[in-house]
């Protein structure tokens, strides 16, 4: 009973180390990018151990904000080479995942899924980037809350209105919080203001927007 | 000699279904390639457009995208210009008004990111994700 079992094992894993196929170094990619890099680049390192070349058909990226590019079309037996994924960062915050799909001739294994995941640091966390009050309601002041990113150092943040309508008040509540408490001058006409937070010794710029609306919309 | 084949096989299918399973009991919290949306997060074209005038489109998509063609009155709000577009977004939404995010297809995930931070960040209500896209839309033109 063993034997057979064993003797079919053996050539299944024979048969699978003879064939065509590409071996990652790895399929999965974490990249810590700092907060001034415009891009997260994974290279994603391969090798063909296998008798005959491997030709790439296709190399797709998950989202337009991710671009793959492979060094070359085929990989001869014995070759090595890499797929390079770069992340466009933008304005994206938090952990992000990207995939890039190769497709290659491999008779048993044409798909293979790389996964780029990229953890943005995000220095102030603002919430809510934006209060409103509807026309007509009582002008209370509205709290917006700052929180500082636990890998980052913030003592001070200067908050500034681009509208003279609205005011507003910075209170540090300590372990890296601020409350800011923005109040307009009155809610009778329909103006806007950005409000600019930026960290003490910063260079980067942080927004929220305080707005008077219109009444809901009646349907 | 048959029964003991049938054995072997069963051996070897049991075999390969252990770290099958491990993989799916392990791995079961581990974060997906796209955002889950809850049904009550998302609408279908058709739901959309009953809701008349009291609903603003959002474009997730590219620029380049957006430029080529969308929604007719749609507002871009995509990750790349996040800071840049949200005050135009913002400006032009009003208390009571529905919020449609859409992106390419079925597949992308920048519609369910940007309907994310809408509700999350700037706390919005009434934010729903365009089911299939910007390509349903197109279908029923």
């Amino acid at each position: 009973m063993k034997t057979p079992i064993i003797a079919f094992a053996l050539s299944i894993i024979i048969s699978l180390s003879a064939r065509a196929e590409l071996k990652w170094e790895q399929t999965t990619i974490e990249l810590h990018p700092t907060p001034a890099d415009k891009q997260a680049v994974g290279h994603f390192k391969y090798q063909n151990p296998g008798k005959t070349p491997v030709r790439f058909k296709s190399v797709h990226a998950s989202c337009g904000c991710t671009t793959a590019q492979t060094q070359k079309d085929e990989v001869p037996p014995g070759g090595s080479g890499e797929i390079t994924a770069t992340f466009n960062i933008g304005d994206r915050t938090g952990t992000q995942v990207k995939t890039v799909t190769v497709e290659t001739d491999e008779p048993t294994n044409p798909k293979t899924v790389l996964t780029l995941r990229t953890i943005i640091p995000q220095q102030l966390e603002i919430s809510p980037n934006f209060v409103f009050w509807k026309q007509g309601d009582k002008p209370d002041p509205k709290t917006i809350t700052v929180k500082v990113g636990k890998e980052f150092t913030v003592k001070h943040i200067k908050v500034t209105s681009s509208s003279p309508d609205f005011q507003t008040k910075v209170e540090e509540k300590g372990n890296g919080e601020f409350k800011i408490d923005v109040e307009p001058k009155e809610t009778n006409n329909l103006v806007a203001s950005t409000l600019t937070i930026q960290p003490e010794d910063s260079q980067k710029i942080f927004y929220a927007t305080a707005r008077i609306t219109n009444s809901p919309v009646v349907q | 000699m048959r029964s003991s084949l049938v054995r072997q096989v069963l051996f070897l299918a049991a075999l390969a279904l252990a770290p099958g399973v491990g993989e799916a009991v392990y791995f079961r919290h581990k974060i997906s390639w796209q955002s889950a949306v809850l049904p009550s997060e998302s609408v279908t074209v058709d739901q959309a457009r009953t809701w008349g005038r009291n609903v603003i489109w959002v474009d997730a998509r590219p620029d380049e995208e957006f430029a080529r063609d969308h929604v007719p009155g749609a507002v871009s709000l995509n990750e790349d210009r996040w800071t840049e577009l949200l005050p135009q977004f913002l400006a032009v939404w009003s208390p009571g008004t529905k919020v449609v995010v859409y992106c390419s297809s079925l597949s992308c995930n920048a519609s369910r990111e940007v309907a994310r931070r809408l509700r999350r960040e700037a706390q919005l209500p009434d934010v729903f994700v365009l089911e299939g896209g910007w390509e349903a839309w197109l279908k029923t033109k």
